[in-house]
């Protein structure tokens, strides 16, 4: 059962050794996301999903690793496989927060149906064990002319339909999101977010969206699910 | 290795200059400058006269932005190329573009080189440059399509990488007939690369110099020597040629540069630590 998930772009200048010097504005973004991780942890899951787009939709296993970004790899740290750039942000913030429990890796790929996610989301929450996702994924880079996938003028409105969705904990606004505009939009937390509203279902949430900002036209969300303990709603 | 473009030779002791000279109105730097025809050939006039072995004119911005189509493009590049051809015989023409059918018609005009800088994504630029006799700039940019931003982009090796690629566009672009000789090489610095990746590809430039295809680097006041400086483009003046510097030292033996003046006399005097070149003036301790 899904007792608490968090959602955070999977932004490599979410790692201050990536990003070296950081505006002020990554600190802002680092500390929502650090908030998120300490704040799933409190729900005392016995087993943190980490679920993220990936070359491929399987299970995966390897840790975060930065060298394929340019970074070299720490001495003395283990040179065992390296996850896809999504499940190591996860993996790297489940380190940051001390979390020595069962964690688990899951890519996607960029092209998985909604239906597909939908079913590997519940199929994730399934059974009595207390699971936590960690949702890697964000939303368009195309908010500005500078923004990586430069301006769409779809991007905006795309982006809020996913921040009220994450905000409101409204499973069926995350699995409207179509795949086709966000691959355009190179929104990669499209799949991830249908994850989660397939693993959420059936369940009462809590929700808050902490961080809602595009500072180089890259939309980063951030948000944090906790089910109500009033009891298990009836399912959708 | 001798270079040669069609009929000109280029000097083999001492790195060469291709200067830049944009018809564009939104190029990063420049930003329009010398977008107007009189102020692009006034470029041109006074680019040769700094020193410059090629001017290489562009009709299109490397970032995305406003489409220009092909029509778009050559309006804005061939009567340049037409005036230049005949108010400078002597130099070194190369249009930037990634279209094989306005390559095409730039040759016909008398280009000398084609500066692929989108890295072969019209396969048949090789073969237009082949049929002209023309010299061609074989790029890595990663696999991104023309005019568009890397994100997140990861490679195992970035050196490996780019050699592999660039060295196979080479390859093949001699296959199909472009003379030897008039193959260029261009790792190309922030393209398809993090800032990492191009201070990576400029250290370890050696190993483009070791394949024995003479190597041509863009870097002039690029995002990655913005990114280590902290500094927008009008401030990236010596660390650019702080890297042009270091490249030539590990073998370089083109720039293709915005400052060219300031480019030349930074080659002139590495080429002279080098030992490739002599005193212009001698009389220190030897009147």
């Amino acid at each position: 059962m899904l007792v608490a998930a968090a959602v955070v772009p999977a932004a490599p200048l979410l790692v201050p050794e990536v990003a070296g010097g950081s505006a002020p504005v990554d600190e802002v973004l680092r500390s929502r996301a650090r908030e998120v991780v300490a704040a799933l942890l409190t729900a005392r899951p016995e087993r943190v999903v980490v679920v993220g787009t990936a070359p491929a939709t399987g299970p995966v296993t390897g840790t975060w690793d930065w060298s394929g970004l340019g970074v070299p790899r720490a001495p003395g740290r283990s040179a065992g496989p390296a996850l896809p750039l999504s499940l190591g942000i996860g993996d790297w913030l489940l380190d940051d927060a001390g979390w020595t429990g069962t964690r688990a890796h899951h890519g996607l790929a960029r092209d998985a149906s909604p239906q597909g996610c939908a079913e590997l989301g519940r199929s994730l929450a399934a059974g009595a064990v207390r699971v936590a996702l960690l949702v890697c994924g964000g939303g368009s880079a195309c908010r500005t002319e500078k923004a990586p996938g430069h301006l769409d003028p779809r991007a905006e409105e795309f982006d809020r339909r996913a921040a009220q969705a994450l905000s409101d904990a409204d499973l069926t606004g995350l699995r409207a999101l179509e795949p086709d505009l966000a691959e355009a939009l190179l929104a990669d937390g499209r799949g991830p977010w249908q994850v989660l509203a397939g693993a959420a279902q059936g369940v009462s949430w809590q929700a808050e969206l902490c961080h809602d900002e595009a500072p180089y036209g890259v939309a980063y969300l951030v948000a944090h699910w906790r089910a109500q303990a009033t009891g298990r709603a009836p399912a959708a | 290795m001798v270079l040669r473009f069609r009929d000109k030779v280029l000097p083999d002791d001492q790195t060469l200059v291709m200067a830049i000279v944009n018809r564009t109105p939104d190029s990063f730097f420049d930003r329009g400058r010398t977008f107007g025809l009189g102020a692009a050939l006034d470029r041109v006039d006074q680019v040769v006269e700094e020193g410059a072995h090629v001017v290489d004119i562009g009709g299109v911005k490397a970032a995305p932005g406003q489409e220009v189509t092909a029509e778009q493009e050559l309006e804005r590049v061939l009567e340049l190329v037409e005036l230049v051809r005949e108010r400078h015989p002597d130099v070194v023409i190369s249009v930037d573009t990634y279209r094989s059918e306005v390559a095409d018609v730039v040759c016909r005009a008398g280009v000398d080189l084609v500066n692929d800088a989108w890295g072969g994504t019209d396969a048949r630029t090789a073969e237009v440059a082949a049929a002209h006799g023309a010299g061609l700039v074989c790029t890595h940019a990663g696999g991104l399509a023309p005019r568009s931003r890397p994100h997140r982009v990861q490679y195992d090796d970035v050196v490996g990488h780019v050699v592999d690629t660039i060295v196979g566009l080479a390859e093949r672009a001699v296959e199909v007939g472009v003379p030897r000789e008039s193959v260029l090489i261009d790792p190309g610095h922030d393209f398809g690369k993090n800032s990492r990746h191009s201070l990576e590809v400029t250290r370890r430039l050696g190993d483009l110099v070791a394949t024995g295809w003479p190597v041509l680097c863009a870097l002039s006041r690029k995002d990655f020597i913005g990114e280590v400086l902290d500094l927008p483009p009008d401030d990236r003046l010596e660390g650019t040629l702080a890297a042009t510097a270091v490249s030539a030292v590990l073998g370089a033996r083109m720039f293709r540069a915005h400052d060219v003046a300031a480019t030349v006399r930074v080659l002139r005097m590495v080429d002279a630590l080098a030992g490739r070149r002599e005193l212009a003036v001698g009389r220190r301790g030897l009147a």
